[in-house]
């Protein structure tokens, strides 16, 4: 695949979520569901609670499909790269497919507990207290940086027939897991604020993208503290706009002039 | 700004930081004679088997003395031995070998102090593999160590013109053996010599230390792009890929390809009982053989003999920055006066930017022009090539078309019987290969055609593989790297790494034997040595790609 190619497939895969950007923007409850009365805060019968579960998982969609976009440039690439090109699109669909799977039966999940939660917790701060500690021990912990490691795995896949079909469906579902493992704890965040979502949404996939562009590391507890998409941003603007001569720049150890 | 001595920071001293300001003047410019910055004489990096690559050689026999001096202070001390050595790759703590506690002496490699965390985290682990980035790192990893070799010379009253000697392996009559310095084990003053490695085997395993010539090649300074192919350039590239804001992407470079990894393998090699292989077979053992800087000095050679002929190293913004422009660590080294140098591509693109030169940049055996390369490929296609033509066409690559042509789907272990693959070959694609084949001119450039060894995994570096397509010899590939790139948790995600051997040749011959028609290709494996169970070694996928000219 040509360098321009992957370039047009990193393009069309952050497209596809600017629609779904802009329906958070315009409505942000839907990701809370708040619109049906068994997704309000406070005590509800289970069935009127577990009620809200269908509408909420629409907005978990986009959601999903929001924020985890960025995150499945270079698996699609590597998806298109690997692939015949006959089969680009439909391996990469699959792959699409497989990862979304993998985060609406997650979703599911997650959902479900956030309304037991606010079942429980009366108060929306509590709810929000319990999401942020959860989320910033899960932050911190090796058995998440492990998920974070394995969601950078790019596996060998097969070219031809349905076994090409398989591998593209797997590695969507297998990213998939790996992704929800990395960012559950996060992704419920903007769900238990009671308000400002779409900026939070907005922080997280910032977060989360910083992240990705990190390199694995063993796994260990460890406050992370996602700077590399500022790094990149300051040292791109740095060089692209104000042509700053590059960092370090001292003579060299023979003492000769830095051209 | 104040100078940082990084010596405080290895010690923790209060208030240290974690990255010490900038280096101001070198070190090295007061010793200079000509004086003043910009003019002085380089200092001359020379062929270590100059007086027989014996101790009669000074350059030898001072390195010698100076790696003493260096391997006399602690690890935490950024000018040890030990500490530059983990400035390329290091397993200090590794519980069994490679670690570093269970390394067989000499040299007896320490393992305490350690240095404090936000020193490890700024030098240690740097080297730049599978990456635009490796020449680059390299020549200043060059720099720095020779510096503080030189410092300690100078400190033992020798010449402050000493420069580190290059091994060049291709050089004339026996200099593909390791020079006989090495072998010694004192020096002529009866001293142990710190040249002398015990891990360091040789490529037969019986300590017998020479580069096999072929399959170790020059071929890659015919390349005409740093980065990226050409009709006479195979991907990624001379220099390597560019390795932008992510990690994917685990491919060689042509020059770390070959020569570098296969020159590392021969010379580390296995212990003839398995136990061990040999220092300069692993990135995280390599910088602890005082073989390695001399080695690494002739790739630096090659890499400034490929500039010397008429080759351009990146502008790309992102290259002349270095890796902090893709949010990465900078690169940067200790100095003998306690400072730190930071630096960047920029700064060390070309060889007159530099403190020193070499004595001799010819390469020993003529590089073609790529315009006669095209042509030659041309005629023997049965297309007559117009001499301007060809010119032209040899510099196409700025609209390249590259795919998938066919593979042979699942891992393929490789035992020391090696492994037999048959590529499928997708019928279109085949077809396209076979019509641009046939249809051959010099403004119509034919596909080129690579065969990739995709996600090669293992647990041992040393060993070479050689690659057969249809029963012609492809190429050969060492898997320096191969073993850090297959752990899980490590910075290639356990991907392993990717060999690109180019079979363009071979896809002619095929072609015009009429044989291409089968609709596949047999593949061979097969290692140079033996292979233990614990190698672990596998192929993820074999796979075939057709690059187009426009």
């Amino acid at each position: 695949m040509s360098s321009g190619a992957r370039s047009w497939a990193g393009l069309v895969v952050l497209l596809i979520c600017v629609p779904a950007w802009l329906l958070l923007l315009s409505r942000p409850d839907v990701v809370t569901g708040h619109a049906h009365p068994g997704a309000a805060p406070g005590p509800h019968p289970p069935a009127l609670a577990m009620g809200a579960l269908p509408s909420m998982m629409m907005g978990w969609a986009l959601m999903v499909v929001a924020m985890m976009t960025p995150l499945m440039v270079a698996p699609v690439r590597h998806v298109l790269e690997r692939s015949l090109k006959r089969r680009r699109a439909r391996s990469a669909m699959l792959f699409v497919a497989g990862h979304g799977a993998a985060w609406m039966a997650a979703g599911a999940v997650l959902l479900a507990a956030m309304l037991a939660l606010r079942h429980v917790a009366v108060q929306p701060w509590l709810a929000l207290a319990v999401v942020g500690v959860i989320a910033l021990a899960w932050q911190c912990s090796p058995a998440r940086q492990r998920c974070m490691n394995r969601s950078r795995h790019h596996p060998e896949l097969a070219a031809f027939g349905t076994a090409a079909d398989r591998d593209a469906l797997r590695f969507g579902a297998t990213h998939g897991a790996w992704c929800v493992g990395s960012c559950w704890a996060l992704m419920l965040f903007p769900l238990a604020l009671p308000q400002g979502h779409f900026a939070a949404m907005v922080v997280v996939t910032l977060v989360l993208v910083s992240e990705r562009l990190e390199a694995p590391r063993p796994p260990s507890w460890r406050l992370r503290v996602p700077t590399k998409l500022l790094r990149i941003a300051v040292a791109q603007t740095r060089m692209r706009w104000f042509r700053a001569r590059p960092s370090g720049a001292r003579r060299n150890p023979s003492g000769r002039a830095d051209p | 700004m104040a100078k940082k001595d990084a010596s405080a920071v290895a010690r923790g001293a209060p208030k240290a930081k974690l990255a010490p300001p900038r280096n101001a003047r070198a070190p090295t410019a007061a010793t200079r004679q000509s004086g003043g910055p910009g003019g002085a004489a380089p200092y001359v990096r020379a062929s270590a088997w100059s007086n027989g690559g014996t101790f009669d050689n000074p350059a030898l026999l001072w390195y010698a003395k100076g790696v003493g001096v260096m391997q006399s202070r602690a690890l935490d001390d950024p000018s040890s031995w030990w500490f530059f050595a983990a400035i390329h790759g290091q397993v200090v703590a590794e519980q069994g070998f490679p670690g570093w506690g269970y390394i067989p002496g000499p040299p007896q490699v320490p393992t305490t102090p350690l240095p404090p965390k936000n020193v490890r985290d700024l030098y240690w682990d740097q080297c730049q593999h599978q990456s635009w980035y490796f020449a680059p790192w390299h020549r200043g990893y060059l720099v720095a160590l020779e510096a503080q070799i030189r410092a300690a010379i100078v400190g033992l009253g020798g010449p402050s013109t000493w420069a580190l000697p290059y091994w060049n392996y291709f050089g004339p009559g026996t200099e593909y053996e390791i020079p006989p310095a090495f072998t010694q084990l004192t020096l002529p003053d009866g001293t142990p010599n710190p040249l002398y490695v015990k891990a360091r085997y040789g490529p037969n395993f019986d300590g017998n230390v020479f580069i096999p010539i072929p399959p170790a090649s020059q071929a890659c300074e015919a390349n005409n792009v740093y980065t990226g192919t050409s009709p006479v350039t195979p991907p990624p590239g001379f220099g390597g890929p560019a390795t932008g804001f992510s990690h994917d992407g685990s491919t060689s470079g042509n020059l770390e390809n070959n020569p570098h990894n296969l020159v590392h393998v021969d010379v580390g090699g296995n212990s003839p009982d398995w136990s061990v292989f040999g220092l300069m077979s692993d990135p995280d053992t390599a910088g602890l053989d005082p073989i390695f800087y001399l080695h690494h000095a002739n790739i630096d050679r090659m890499w400034a003999a490929w500039n010397a002929n008429g080759n351009s190293n990146p502008t790309d913004p992102n290259w002349l920055n270095g890796p902090a422009s893709v949010g990465e660590r900078e690169f940067v080294m200790p100095m003998p006066d306690g400072s730190s140098w930071v630096y960047t591509p920029a700064q060390v693109t070309a060889l007159s930017q530099m403190d020193y030169t070499y004595d001799d940049l010819s390469l020993t055996v003529p590089i073609q022009p790529p315009e006669k390369i095209l042509a030659k490929r041309l005629m023997k296609l049965g297309a007559v090539p117009a001499a301007s033509g060809a010119r032209a066409a040899a510099t196409l690559g700025k609209k390249e078309d590259s795919e998938l042509v066919g593979t042979r789907d699942g891992a393929l272990p490789v035992t020391s019987s090696g492994a037999r693959a048959t590529v499928k070959l997708d019928p279109k694609v085949h077809r396209k290969v076979a019509a641009s084949l046939a249809a051959a001119s010099p403004s119509a450039p034919p596909d080129r055609v690579y065969l990739k060894l995709e996600n090669v995994r293992g647990a041992r570096d040393a060993h070479k593989l050689n690659v057969y397509v249809n029963h012609q010899l492809a190429g050969t590939v060492a898997l320096f790297g191969v073993r850090r790139a297959s752990k899980k948790d490590g910075k290639h995600a356990g991907e392993g790494i990717t060999f690109v051997l180019d079979i363009t040749n071979i896809v002619d011959t095929l072609h015009l034997d009429g044989t291409l028609k089968a609709g596949s290709l047999d593949v061979r494996i097969v290692p140079t040595n033996a292979v233990p169970d614990d190698a672990g070694i596998s192929v993820g996928r074999v796979s075939v790609y057709r690059q187009g000219f426009r």
